[in-house]
């Protein structure tokens, strides 16, 4: 179908779909709602996204990507750049170990298991700001963010999946 | 197995390696982000300004759509709340023109004290107004991303929502600037109690009210006493109203923001004229005290 260069340009826009995609979804979460108190709420899209797309295409969507999420998130928070790409490597270096024994498992024992991962990146990140401002921190504020990004799971994967099967299908990732 | 073969095997081998080095610089680069950050550089001030203007307009073409929204809905929601909302502006009418009165009176007895006292007004103040376009990447933070266009705003200028304090310019970069807004873990605002003159830190917690830190215990500090910047640091001019005293409980007191900073749509970036943007305000504070 395609030849040379042409099909290496196909193939470098389709590797780039899924941290497209997460972008594109992060920049939805961070849209003024109007509520200060919806702040509390807001899922970690980016988390969701990392986690997902390594344990699907770990193969497209790397350390890299992962780096380039985080930064965008610290970007758009007070906190010190670094913490939030640090989580999300983290989160990766995670993922990749997990991809190995869950990659094909149940939807439930995959949410389930991104509900302990999200709650390990809320902790850590709650020590690291703690750390980084000198000063204890509510860990409340961070476990309502947790406990609606865990809600919001199975809309986001809906989303991806979508896009993984429209982009990203398994006969193009086994060619 | 050829020559062939064993140079694929290398090769293999060798992207293996490299894409683990590759893994350990990123941790290296974020951990070095984070000590970077602590210092204050300016390359994470490069980098912070290149990801707000390589990302601003697109978060302006994705907010655009919510914000019709919220305008559709708001317009609703007055629309079934305008006869009362008439009724009440009525009776505030009233009590605000007897107050214009009294005010044009005390301005003129102001400027004739003055004149007496040969009195050298402070500059006056110029502001932009500017479009919230983001809010807080994490649950962590409380800032915003606001649209400057091609004004001139610096590090550490005064944001104003519905005409008091709701927080200062953090980064500026090409057309947009970040918000520190007061209730962030960040921000700390050297105030008054404007009753008592007892002054005190206003620091961010990141809850709806930020508290009231290094009080003198003696301090006479009561629920409803207006809280204003007291001008220490000399980042913000005195007298700018924040909020008041929400609650006082067991030496914590806790201050409610004027502005309703969740109903903002625009926000006020003022220049005062004031020159020490980037002072430590709260040891300056101690020395003040």
């Amino acid at each position: 179908m395609h030849d040379g260069w042409g099909e290496k340009l196909h193939l470098f826009t389709l590797n780039g779909v899924p941290l497209l995609s997460t972008l594109i979804l992060m920049f939805i979460s961070f849209v003024p709602i109007n509520s200060m108190q919806f702040n509390y709420f807001r899922p970690a899209i980016g988390l969701i996204c990392v986690y997902y797309w390594i344990l699907k295409r770990g193969n497209v969507f790397g350390y890299a990507s992962a780096f380039i999420v985080g930064f965008l998130t610290d970007a758009y928070s007070s906190s010190s750049l670094g913490i939030n790409i640090l989580l999300m490597l983290l989160t990766a270096s995670v993922t990749y170990w997990l991809a190995h024994y869950f990659r094909n498992s149940s939807f439930g024992a995959i949410w389930f298991i991104f509900g302990l991962v999200a709650l390990g990146e809320v902790l850590v990140k709650w020590l690291l700001l703690m750390i980084y401002v000198g000063r204890f921190l509510p860990l409340w504020e961070g476990f309502f963010g947790y406990v609606s990004t865990v809600m919001f799971y199975p809309l986001i994967v809906l989303i991806n999946l979508k896009i993984q099967n429209k982009f990203l299908p398994q006969e193009y990732i086994d060619e | 197995m050829g020559q062939r073969g064993v140079f694929l095997i290398k090769t293999a081998e060798l992207k293996v390696w490299v894409r683990r080095i590759f893994v350990v610089i990123l941790f290296i680069a974020s951990f070095f982000f984070i000590l970077l950050s602590k210092v204050d550089s300016v390359v994470i001030e490069a980098a912070n300004k290149a990801v707000l203007d390589v990302t601003g307009p697109v978060m302006q073409i994705v907010e655009y759509p919510s914000r019709i929204i919220h305008r559709i809905y708001t317009y609703i929601y007055d629309i079934s709340h305008i006869y009362i909302e008439n009724c009440e502006l009525r009776a505030e009418n009233k009590q605000m023109m007897m107050l214009q009165n009294k005010v044009r009176a005390l301005e003129v007895e102001n400027q004739l004290l003055g004149r007496l006292l040969n009195y050298v007004p402070p500059a006056e103040a110029s502001f932009i107004s500017a479009k919230i376009i983001a809010e807080s990447g994490d649950n962590f933070t409380h800032i915003l991303l606001v649209y400057i266009g091609d004004e001139a705003v610096k590090k550490g200028q005064i944001v104003l929502g519905d005409e008091s304090v709701i927080g200062r310019i953090d980064e500026v970069s090409g057309h947009y600037a970040r918000v520190i807004l007061v209730t962030d873990i960040n921000s700390k605002i050297p105030v008054v109690v404007e009753r008592t003159r007892a002054r005190a830190i206003l620091s961010g917690d990141n809850t709806m009210l930020p508290q009231l830190i290094f009080l003198r215990s003696s301090a006479d500090v009561q629920e409803g006493d207006i809280v204003v910047t007291s001008g220490v640091g000399g980042m913000f001019p005195a007298g700018l109203p924040i909020g008041f005293v929400n609650s006082v409980q067991n030496g914590e007191i806790t201050v409610e923001t004027l502005a309703d900073i969740s109903r903002i749509e625009y926000v006020r970036i003022v220049d005062y004229g004031l020159s020490n943007n980037d002072a430590d305000l709260t040891s300056e504070f101690d020395e003040g005290k």
